[in-house]
């Protein structure tokens, strides 16, 4: 029997729903001005509608934030040595020499939105929002280059503004990199800091064409009495996993033969434990395979003569994941069928999931299917008595079509559908539709609607103005 | 005529090759005698001199083109500014290790495709001019910061001041004419009637202002 009735459940989920859009609004958006100062050239080299990267920027970043096959002359404004190029063969009796840019490699980007949201509430009466200027929503500010050979960075602070004027400070992302140390060329990377994991940047913030994040696959909250119910509220601690999109951890990854694709990776799982980062002494582990047929190839290899316009690729990229969690000792508050107080922890976690995306002239259509399960045991708040233990599954899967109508306008369509592990309430899905304007290489105008198909009347309009320099 | 071949930093062996084929395909560089027409471009308000095509507007007889070339080559087209002959092939040639794309929105209109490091291909201006300059913008699909301009004459006396905005236009054959002057930045000069006399050198100035 569920906490909530259907209704309620309905509400809850949209309101959480919308609450997580926001709050996912203030998630990363990775375009970084600083790439096009150091080369002098355009956004739309590696954007197709920035953030989303084309498959020349997906190269570039998977290179470590290098142009493959990237030459001296490319880089307009050349670093400043740390040290003289001999000086690599005086090592390990020197220094190796590294560089760093020779101008602040800063950028920033700033979102404005005007918002408009309808919510059913529980008692039945509908909230209406109309014409909220939230201006702004968000500013980001990223540092990102690399640090003479074979080593990078990116850095990102994000600042999201409150509506009662408060402003969230997150250090979102800060990573240190290091590009094939060793072995052929991109056969091996590896990557330590506050991450997307490339588990998921595949389809997360570099490819994402809306302002709505995909909630069904990364903001569900598998913690119940039966399972998860749906969307994680927002600021909640500890933070429960369906899906990170950002983690702390040690990554490595490698292009084998231009078209396959590996991550392996170790982070911090369920967070935060009490003075520590991680809530407990186990490690999250995860893992991808992805292979692509056709276009580009991952490490920027072009077999034939690419397509005349950036945002073409004509490929088929498929991919496996996993990723696996253990949040024993970790309690989360809630309360049992009867209301009473007690504690669940997520012992055993697991998640796989199916990746595609496919280029087929202007369009591209990709998509995420993955099922997880989670070990819950429930226990007695007062002294981690154990009470009973399940292990509920859910599914979550989305599939979303990006279509380049001019150079400069874009129409999107996502569905997504999450069935959660609480088996008695339905399954959430939502529709997402966006029309995406460049005014100018580096400034977005993007019309979009959200709405709840279970409920109608739970829906959102936003028109969103996005700059980046 | 000649092309300055120092007049830039960074000026390429490719780019010289491409003055060298130009001045190869000219039938008057090839002529003995004639006269020479030298000077100065001022381009006012611009922190460059550069680039300015001073040409003659009108030199009897038919003049067939020939060949020269356009490189790409870290982001940049080079050479930025190409006067040619009407008639004159161009081959493009890519010299980066990424992709690159040449098309030009003007007059026809060409879009050659994407191409490879160390693969070229070739275009020949052979569409009508009616009013000389024709002036074709050279863009890059990929890179859309990537710029060029290839200047079609009726004639193969022409130069592309250098950094100094120095020219020389060499072989002239001895007569009057209208010397113009071309500048990407859409500054203008009037041109100024010129007499060449064989064996003698004609020094020409112009300040060009928006």
């Amino acid at each position: 029997m569920s906490l909530f009735s259907p209704k309620q459940q309905g509400v809850w989920l949209a309101g959480a729903l919308t609450v997580a859009g926001i709050v996912g609004a203030a998630s990363s958006a990775s375009a970084i001005p600083a790439f096009a100062r150091k080369y002098q050239t355009s956004c739309q080299t590696c954007h197709i509608m920035f953030p989303k990267l084309n498959a020349f920027g997906e190269a570039f970043r998977l290179a470590g934030y290098r142009m493959p096959g990237e030459t001296p002359g490319m880089v307009k404004i050349p670093p400043i040595p740390l040290g003289a190029p001999a000086y690599k063969q005086l090592w390990p009796k020197a220094v190796w020499p590294g560089a760093i840019d020779s101008v602040p490699p800063f950028a920033m980007n700033i979102q404005f939105a005007d918002h408009n949201e309808s919510d059913l509430n529980p008692n039945g009466s509908v909230t209406n929002i109309l014409n909220d200027f939230q201006f702004p929503t968000e500013a980001n500010i990223f540092a990102g280059g690399t640090l003479g050979d074979h080593v990078s960075y990116l850095s990102e602070v994000t600042f999201g503004q409150n509506p009662d004027g408060s402003v969230d400070v997150e250090l979102e992302h800060a990573s240190l990199n290091f590009d094939s140390p060793f072995g052929p060329h991109d056969l091996f990377h590896f990557r330590i800091g506050k991450i997307s994991p490339n588990l998921t940047d595949g389809f997360n913030e570099m490819w994402i064409s809306t302002d709505s994040p995909i909630n069904s696959v990364f903001a569900y909250d598998p913690i119940g009495a039966q399972g998860g119910v749906g969307l994680a509220p927002d600021s909640i601690s500890p933070t429960p996993i369906s899906l990170p999109t950002l983690v702390r951890g040690i990554e490595a990854y490698g292009i084998i033969d231009h078209r396959i694709l590996y991550v392996a990776g170790v982070a911090s799982g369920i967070s935060p434990g009490v003075n520590r980062f991680d809530g407990n002494n186990a490690k999250d582990v995860y893992a991808r395979l992805d292979y692509k047929i056709g276009g580009m190839g991952l490490d920027g290899y072009e077999k034939g003569n690419p397509p005349v316009d950036s945002w073409q690729d004509n490929s088929l990229r498929l991919g496996l994941f996993v990723y696996r969690g253990d949040g024993a000792g970790i309690d989360f508050a809630s309360s049992d069928l009867l209301g009473a107080p007690i504690n669940i922890q997520d012992t055993k976690y697991l998640r796989t999931g199916l990746y595609g995306s496919w280029f087929i002239g202007n369009l591209n259509v990709f998509g995420v299917y993955m099922h997880g399960t989670d070990t819950l045991r429930l226990l007695q708040p007062a002294n981690d008595t154990f009470i009973s233990q399940l292990s509920p599954g859910y599914d979550a899967w989305f599939t979303q079509g990006d279509y380049m109508i001019l150079p400069w306008l874009q129409g999107t369509f996502r569905y997504e559908d999450l069935k959660p592990g609480d088996p008695t309430v339905p399954s959430l899905r939502t529709a997402v539709l966006n029309a995406s304007m460049l005014i100018r290489a580096n400034v977005k105008f993007m019309l979009e609607y959200v709405r709840d198909l279970r409920q109608g009347q739970n829906h959102s309009f936003d028109a969103i103005v996005r700059f980046a320099f | 005529m000649k092309r300055r071949l120092t007049r830039v930093t960074g000026f390429t062996a490719v780019a010289a090759l491409a003055a060298a084929l130009v001045i190869g395909s000219s039938p008057a560089a090839s002529a003995a005698g004639g006269g020479t027409i030298t000077g100065k471009v001022m381009a006012d308000g611009h922190a460059s001199d550069a680039d300015t095509v001073v040409y003659l507007a009108h030199v009897a007889g038919t003049f067939p083109g020939g060949n020269a070339e356009m490189d790409q080559h870290k982001l940049k087209f080079e050479p930025h500014v190409l006067p040619i002959v009407e008639g004159t092939t161009v081959r493009f040639r890519n010299s980066d290790p990424v992709p690159h794309n040449v098309f030009s929105p003007n007059f026809e209109k060409y879009n050659l495709g994407t191409w490879k490091q160390g693969q070229s291909k070739t275009y020949t201006f052979k569409h009508p001019c009616k009013t000389f300059p024709c002036v074709y913008d050279q863009l890059c699909l990929l890179h859309p910061e990537m710029s060029a301009y290839i200047v079609v004459l009726q004639n193969p006396y022409f130069a592309v001041t250098d950094e100094a905005g120095m020219y020389t236009i060499k072989d002239v054959p001895a007569g009057s004419y209208q010397l113009e002057v071309w500048h990407d930045g859409k500054l203008k000069a009037a041109g100024k009637p010129v007499t060449v006399v064989d064996g003698k050198t004609l020094t020409v100035n112009f300040t060009m202002q928006s």
